[in-house]
């Protein structure tokens, strides 16, 4: 609990906050989730101009949080849940430390226990 | 997609149920395991009822020298010998809350976690199962960010 083996990448993990700081982005992102869109189809509900779109989309880009095809004329955006995961990591970097406890739970019960199982072995 | 805000364990302990629950439940059980590996465990209150307290130290030696981390909460059902569910945040000697960032955690890490133990009789032995989860959002430690990705699960669920 005090050490983390593996602490997440705070830098990256910056990024990827500020960029869902934004109700904008969330929407966007919501967007997403259920398909690929082109960035014209994301503009579509927003009263907002193409650039200040597209300034979005670049900033959840750089965030990891959206992929873009190379290739395809327009470009179309897709969602990546992969830096998401990341985020919630906290609750996954305890597994380990209760692994752990509880090996040495099972021990400790080893040791206070009258020992009828260690015949049976 | 999901987005984990807690992790859960499950094991077979070959102990009966009575007995697992004062691993729990008794101070000097619980400081006989809970700790990391050559850390000891200083508790100094466990008053395992509703609404009671916990308050503990792991202390541990490292390179440079002691350390020691508090812990204090709440417990919040005690159901004997089946299930217990008690609270969790980082705090000073004096049990007062110090912020996870403070020491060291990640900045998504919220200050009031909770522990859920359910122990179940499994032929003699018991099926234990353990939540640790981040508390929402209207604890009073709940963070921005974690009310920021709960909304965005559900909008993503929706």
């Amino acid at each position: 609990m005090l050490t983390l083996d593996h602490p997440l990448d705070e830098g990256r993990l910056d990024v990827v906050f500020a960029a869902l700081a934004n109700s904008t982005r969330r929407a966007i992102l919501a967007r997403l989730a259920q398909g690929e869109a082109t960035v014209n189809e994301l503009a579509e509900p927003f009263a907002m101009t193409l650039p200040a779109i597209s300034k979005h989309i670049k900033v959840l880009e750089r965030a990891g949080l959206i992929q873009r095809s190379r290739h395809a004329q327009f470009r179309p955006c897709r969602f990546d849940p992969g830096p998401l995961a990341d985020v919630a990591g906290w609750a996954e970097q305890y597994r380990p430390i209760w692994e752990e406890r509880f090996d040495r739970l099972s021990d400790h019960l080893q040791l206070i226990q009258p020992t009828s199982e260690g015949t049976e072995s | 997609m999901t987005v984990s805000e807690s992790v859960t364990l499950e094991r077979i302990l070959d102990a009966p149920v009575d007995l697992v629950w004062r691993m729990w439940t008794e101070a000097e059980h619980f400081a006989a395991w809970y700790g990391p590996t050559g850390a000891t465990v200083p508790v100094v209150e466990m008053d395992v009822r509703v609404g009671g307290r916990r308050h503990f130290c792991m202390q541990m030696q490292t390179p440079d020298g002691d350390r020691k981390v508090w812990f204090v909460g709440e417990y919040r059902v005690v159901d004997p010998p089946t299930l217990l569910r008690y609270t969790e945040s980082m705090s000073d000697s004096d049990g007062n809350l110090v912020s996870p960032e403070a020491m060291g955690m990640p900045l998504d890490h919220p200050e009031v976690t909770e522990v859920t133990v359910e122990l179940d009789d499994f032929d003699g032995r018991t099926r234990i199962v353990m939540t640790h989860a981040g508390v929402p959002a209207d604890s009073p430690g709940a963070t921005g960010w974690n009310m920021a990705l709960d909304k965005l699960e559900a909008h993503l669920a929706a």
